[in-house]
């Protein structure tokens, strides 16, 4: 597969900062432009380098140094490594073959299909099978009726029929509805359970798709979008292939089959049914549609009208603290009247659908007894009356397929649609992952020596890191500090390279971050982000939550689920006294041991809910147990008081003999003890050195020591409030302070009149 | 992720019944109409097998020419059928298109009602109903509580009466008709009936457990995605991709478990229906051929004639078919009917639940509102456990024994840890909760003597996390009172210095705003508070005013100046964390734990020398280091 990226290009010629650009709507392949295709069917917005909107994008594909400024090209891979960071989840796979909605939809749902072929076709097959027996009992019937009237009309010349005949044939019929049974009962679970293993399989594959993006990706991704995709449209991909699959052939083989009995018994009567058949259907389809649009209406009008209390419920302190409690549930009684509205009108076209289409075969049948009777009674035995139930049976049997044209067409096209919208996940790529030729496997390990040289970074046009030199060596313990948004997260996030920098490189023990295999990196590295993402598990499990010492089975994907070996059972997590030893260095210990269950205690939605500073510790622990190379603790001990801190500090000092500690925080009482102290101010270092050192530099880490102090100052007032001493201190404070109040009040109702003058003048 | 789905488990109540069967009594007419409706369908449903039946045995036999005579008879009668057939089809198709109407008209109308009575309910509960409950379990209520309702109605009471009548009519016909015929295409239907109810049984445990199952992956894929940063940091993939593998088999398990069943269930239904046709083949034959036993039970041969005829066989294939829907309907409707119980039990739940914070009968009504505010020792906890006799020293007390007097047109400023008990001191000046000892007082009455409703109107609060409704931004300004004309909202946005920047949006004032306000800056969403309080104009305004980092210095200053603007002129108590803010009130009261250890003047407090002074001194030092 030929991959192709997009990319601007900032000035003539350069490939070297090909900026950012960014694509609302989606990429897919396409209209042919030179000698490479590039197609964009969707409304899209092109912004340039400096963020300037362009009209529309220029799709020139031309060798590299002839691009000009400002213009949008295409790439092919091979140029990859010079043109990082691209905004390579817009890729377009496949682009050698232009393609069209949906055609190509279908395409690239073939390898999934093709897993399972075999249940499609034998169950297709079987509905074929079962269309056509389920047309026998009908003849059985024609027999024993057309027998029965030959034994009872007196006229010797028209066969009869024997009671043991009558049995046989009677005895046909069950047995021709217990095969029809067998085949449809095989049928579902031929193609209603391969529907349901791709469903499977889809579903396992994006997973294992999605855990290769990065954070790039999930910067722009929302979690409710990719949730809706693998949910809503998942399932709507899924009944377009079970249901909908079995519906087509259901249909084609069952008007297929029961026309060609009609048309065996009564051309005539048939050529009636072929008229009316299409209006049956026509109306039938158009009802569907109808059913379509306004069931949806009543659906969004439900989802506002949830919305509206979702909001109110939320946001009740603003209803009752403005007191409109009457206004907004006279909103909602209007929302719920729409509603009502919205539901009948859905009620007066879906409700009755099954009686019309009984009175659309009524007035049928009762046009097929006008032509059938004379029929009968102008044929002389041609055509019979048995012959007669046998036609009308026949038709009735079309009865579901003729409801089921309207629907099916809906239900191929929201599949269709939603497979487009799950293609998107599969397109999308990974900027930070393991590129072979560049990623040397030859890195076996990391001691944690770090250097940044002339590192900068940008977001769109922002710069958040400006020209960083830095060189941490290896063991040793770095204090980052600086106002919010002066870049310290981004410096972190550059270490565990969930981002490539827009300049410069990162170097781990002297190699370049990009070339060194990104799990040899993860395993290196452990980071205790600001605000920790913990799992719906145990304690335990939260903490050993990257303890990974065999090597697990990978979920293979892009294999059929049938057949398969049973997943392996997970393995247990690590040793608990290792986990133990992490939550005591983490200063977590005794917070466990005060929950009922302890390190077995829920987190999460169905279990307990930790506070910030257990959430925090929590997540020291997590990335103290992996023994990484480089720890970085990011602005991770906010939560926590000053005590709790110290411990905290002490056992980080622990383990961190021989490690990289670089420690993000705001606090002077943090970072004091560390070997070397950065100060971040708008993406430069403007200061670096030891806590004495930079003292003495009376810059912006001294003006924050000399506030920290003063408020600590306020911190130990604050203790003392449980002092006796103090306390009376404060009482004569209080009997003082209440003085003082009387005096103001007679004060203020002097002045009040004035008050209300300004009140009046400000609204009037 | 999901409701919990308990509802098997509850057992069908007459009591609750009753209760919801209240929700239909205002509308008798459409029940009466409504039955009157089924029991017309029930009895022309039959019709139509008769008419059938006629056109065969009258017309369509070889004997029927001898019977009527000529062709021309035939004919004219054949048509007459035909017509007949036709025209009672379309009476059909009226009937059961006027019965749709009628229960989806009822069944909206008492789902409307309900859902009002919910919402109006969770409207008037107390905050502390709110800080209780989580905001999810509150929606469940309005909607799928509600719409379980609906299904008790429309489809559990409705197809047990429409069943009822058309198996009680359909018995009546067919043994008037052919009373053995009738008896042998009956013995299909309780077989019919409990295979329907055990497998209906089956398919329900299977649809719960498949969706237990899909709960499972949705929340782990949910985890996986919002924590995928995480995952990858700390190289748990592979652990996660098996962990998602095992859940994901689970549910396709599951999901191949209801197609087992559902497989065997269709077509066990279908079977049973040629059964049926085949039974009634073979003894209706048994009956025309005159073999069989007579009513002594000797074996008879020969010719019985008119004993059955052609037409009545093709009648009651018709008929025994036509009698499968509503039993298996019935089969199915104590299942509806039990699975309405949970709901309608957690539905009456919310309305039973008591108003805590309720109006007085006699509550009264300021109509002067002058703005003054008395605090006489009041004690509070959020922790509704706690009574006036719970000892000084339990930890939960929030504030214990504030006396705070607030003079019509004074500013205050509250001062104080988190924790000290600011927040609640202004929760309870509208009276969001009840004090446990002393009172709360406003224009010296107590806030408990007074109208809930008329109290709030006059008392505006700004609050730290501003919510802002979805809608337009005029919509939220006014609270969507509609009586607040457009220049007023214009003269305060205006006041407080936010016109400019909304003009500057794309729509103006009608710009829509999404929930919580994600389009809009934090010190914007704040100026906009502002601009909501004063349009509302109330007597007494409360301000929480978070100190908020993300802010631009340009909108903290015109924040600041907004905040003074709005003070100005009348009873304000302020939280606020800008010096600037501070200053300007009247009174600064300093808070701890619960108590008011300080107050006094800005001047005043700064020569004190207490905790305000040094919290001033930090202040100070910080903004000279910002800048």
């Amino acid at each position: 597969m030929k991959r192709l990226f997009l990319c601007a290009v900032t000035s003539g010629g350069r490939l070297d900062n090909p900026g950012h650009f960014y694509v609302k709507g989606g990429l897919r392949g396409g209209q042919s432009c030179g000698q490479m295709p590039l197609y964009i069917p969707q409304k899209v917005k092109w912004y340039g380098p400096n963020g300037a909107f362009h009209p529309r994008p220029c799709g020139v594909c031309c060798p590299a140094h002839e691009l000009s400024s400002g213009r949008l090209i295409l790439v092919t891979q091979n140029n990859f490594l010079s043109l990082s960071p691209l905004l390579s989840d817009m890729s377009i796979p496949n682009m050698s073959a232009p393609t069209r909605f949906p055609l190509d939809s279908l395409r690239s749902l073939w390898p999934y299909l093709k897993m399972h072929q075999r249940q499609y076709v034998i169950g297709m097959v079987l509905v074929i099978f079962a269309n056509s027996i389920n047309l026998l009992p009908f003849y059985f019937i024609r027999l024993v009726i057309d027998g029965l009237t030959g034994a009872r009309d007196g006229d010797p010349g028209t066969p009869g029929i024997t009671l043991a005949q009558a049995g046989w044939y009677a005895l046909g019929i069950v047995v021709a509805a217990v095969a029809a049974g067998v085949f449809m009962l095989y049928m579902r679970r031929m193609i209603v359970v391969a529907s349901r293993q791709t469903e499977y399989e889809v579903r396992r594959d994006i997973f294992a798709h999605l855990q290769g993006l990065d954070k790039p990706y999930y910067d722009r991704a929302s979690t409710g979008d990719l949730m809706n995709r693998l949910t809503g449209d998942l399932s709507a991909v899924r009944e377009m292939l079970g249901f909908g699959a079995w519906q087509i052939v259901n249909i084609v083989s069952g008007f297929l089959t029961s026309f060609a009995v009609m048309f065996s018994l009564s051309w005539q009567l048939t050529l009636i049914v072929l008229a009316v058949v299409p209006i049956i259907v026509g109306v039938l389809t158009y009802l569907a549609r109808l059913i379509n649009v306004r069931h949806r209406l009543a659906q969004e009008q439900n989802s506002k009208i949830a919305g509206k209390a979702q909001e109110n419920f939320s946001g009740a302190r603003v209803v009752k603290g403005y007191a409109i409690e009457d206004r907004e549930i006279g909103d909602y009684k209007a929302m719920n009247l729409e509603l009502l509205k919205r539901n009948i009108a859905l009620t007066k076209v879906d409700g009755p659908l099954r009686s019309f289409m009984s009175l659309l075969l009524g007035l049928a049948f009762a046009l097929i007894l006008l032509v059938g009777g004379r029929l009968i009674l102008t044929s002389n035995g041609a055509f019979t009356v048995g012959m007669f139930v046998q036609f009308v049976g026949t038709l009735e049997r079309l009865t579901f397929p003729m409801l089921m044209i309207g629907w099916i067409t809906g239900v191929t096209q929201r599949g269709l649609a939603s497979w487009l919208r799950l293609r998107e996940l599969y397109d999308a790529r990974a900027q930070v992952q393991d590129v072979p030729g560049r990623t040397d496997t030859s890195i076996r390990t990391l001691d944690g020596d770090l250097r940044f040289q002339n590192v900068s970074m940008n977001y769109g046009t922002r710069e958040v890191l400006k020209n960083i030199d830095l060189h941490v060596p290896a063991g040793t313990f770095l204090g980052i500090t600086g106002p919010t948004g002066s870049g310290k997260t981004v410096l972190g996030q550059l270490i565990t390279r969930s981002m490539d920098p827009s300049s410069g490189v990162v170097r781990m023990d002297g190699h370049d971050l990009r070339v060194i295999p990104l799990r040899l990196l993860h395993d290196a590295v452990a980071v205790v982000p600001q605000e920790p993402f913990l799992f719906g598990d145990t304690l335990a499990n939260n903490i050993a939550f990257g303890v990974e010492k065999q090597e697990l089975p990978l979920v293979k994907t892009g294999v059929s689920v049938v057949g398969a070996p049973p997943v392996p059972n997970i393995p247990q997590q690590p040793d608990p006294e290792r986990v133990r030893n992490a939550a005591r260095l983490a200063g977590l210990l005794d917070d466990i041991e005060g929950f009922p269950d302890g390190f077995e205690t829920l987190l999460g939605e169905r279990g307990v809910t930790l506070s910030g500073g257990q959430r925090q510790r929590t997540a020291i622990a997590r990335a103290i147990v992996r023994e990484p190379a480089i720890l970085i603790l990011d602005d991770s001990l906010s939560a926590v008081d000053t005590e709790t801190e110290r411990k905290i500090l002490d056992g980080l000092r622990e383990v961190s003999q021989g490690r990289t500690v670089i420690l993000i925080a705001h606090r002077v009482s943090t970072l004091r003890h560390a070997d070397k102290i950065v100060v971040l101010e708008e993406g430069r270092v403007t200061e670096q050195g030891s806590h004495d050192e930079l003292l003495e530099l009376n810059g912006h880490y001294a003006e924050l020591e000399r506030l920290q102090r003063l408020a600590s100052d306020l911190d130990e007032d604050d203790d003392a409030i449980g002092d006796p001493e103090a306390a009376a201190d404060r009482l004569a404070a209080r009997r003082e302070a209440i003085r003082d109040a009387q005096s103001h009040q007679t004060q203020n109702s002097q002045t009040q009149p004035t008050q209300t003058q300004t009140r009046q003048e400000v609204l009037k | 992720m999901t409701a919990p789905d308990d509802s098997y488990k509850k057992e069908f109540d007459a009591q609750l019944t009753r209760r919801v069967l209240r929700y239909v009594q205002p509308y008798l007419k459409l029940v009466i109409g409504g039955i009157v409706l089924a029991l017309l369908i029930s009895l022309a449903s039959p019709i139509f097998a008769l008419i059938q039946r006629h056109a065969i045995d009258a017309y369509l036999t070889p004997l029927a020419l001898q019977n009527v005579g000529s062709l021309d008879a035939l004919y004219r009668g054949l048509t007459m059928t035909a017509l007949l057939y036709a025209g009672l089809k379309v009476l059909q198709f009226g009937l059961q298109y006027a019965f749709a109407l009628v229960i989806g008209y009822l069944g909206q109308n008492v789902l409307r009602d309900i859902r009002a009575d919910v919402f109006s309910k969770l409207q008037r509960l107390q905050l502390s109903y709110f800080d209780q409950n989580p905001v999810g379990r509150l929606i469940t209520r309005v909607t799928s509580d509600v719409d379980a309702i609906n299904q008790f109605i429309t489809n559990g009471l409705v197809s047990l009466i429409q069943s009822t009548f058309i198996i009680v009519v359909y018995v009546v016909i067919m043994l008037s008709v052919n009373w053995r015929l009738a008896l042998i295409s009956f013995t299909v239907l309780p077989i019919l009936y409990f295979a329907t109810n055990f497998f209906r049984t089956k398919l329900r445990d299977a649809f719960r457990d498949t969706r237990t199952q899909q709960a499972t992956v949705n929340s782990k894929l949910n985890e996986n995605i919002t924590g995928m940063l995480t995952v990858q940091l700390f190289g748990r993939e592979r652990r996660s991709a098996l962990d998602f593998d095992h859940s994901n088999r689970a549910l396709l398990t599951a999901n191949e478990n209801s197609v087992h069943w559902f497989s065997l269930f269709m077509p066990v239904v279908a079977v049973l229906g040629q059964v049926a046709v085949a039974l009634i083949l073979f003894f209706a034959s048994q009956q025309i051929l005159g073999v069989g036993l007579d009513a002594n039970g000797a074996l008879q041969t020969g010719v019985v004639a008119g004993a059955i005829t052609v037409g009545t066989l093709f009648a009651f294939i018709q008929l025994s078919q036509q009698l499968f829907q509503p039993i298996q309907d019935l089969a199915d409707v104590f299942n509806t009917l039990q699975a309405a119980m949970a709901s309608s039990e957690r539905i009456f739940g919310v309305l039973d639940t008591e108003e805590e914070i309720a109006d007085k009968p006699d509550a009264k009504t300021l109509p002067n509102f002058e703005g003054r505010v008395d605090f006489e020792q009041v004690w509070f906890a959020y922790d509704q456990t706690v009574t006036a006799e719970t000892p000084d020293s339990d930890s939960r007390w929030i504030l214990r024994g504030i006396d705070l007097h607030i003079q019509p047109g004074e500013s205050v400023a509250l001062v104080g840890a988190t924790g000290a008990g600011k927040t609640s001191v202004t929760a309870l000046v509208s009276r969001f909760y009840d004090v446990q000892r002393g009172a709360v007082k406003v224009d010296g009455e107590n806030v408990r003597d007074l109208a809930q409703h008329d109290l709030r109107k006059h008392v505006g609060v700004v609050l730290q996390e501003v919510f802002l409704f979805a809608g337009t931004i005029e919509s939220n300004l006014t609270l969507n009172n509609a009586e607040i004309p457009h220049e007023r909202v214009i003269e305060a946005c205006k006041y407080v210095g936010v016109h400019d920047y909304i003009l500057s949006l794309e729509n103006g004032y009608q710009t829509e705003v999404r929930e919580r306000g994600a389009t809009l800056s934090t010190g914007q969403k704040q100026l906009l508070a502002f601009a909501r309080a004063l349009i509302q104009n109330p007597d007494i305004l409360l301000v929480l005013d978070e100190a908020t980092a993300n802010v631009d210095t340009e909108t903290e200053l015109r924040i600041q100046q907004a905040l003074v603007k709005v003070m100005r002129g009348r009873t304000s108590v302020i939280i606020a964390h800008r010096l600037s803010t501070i200053e300007h009130c009247d009174r600064i009261v300093v808070m701890k734990k619960g108590r008011v250890v300080e107050q006094g003047s800005h001047s005043e407090l700064l020569e004190h020398g207490g905790y305000y002074a040094r919290l001033h001194r930090l202040q100070y030092a910080q903004a000279d280091a910002a800048d």
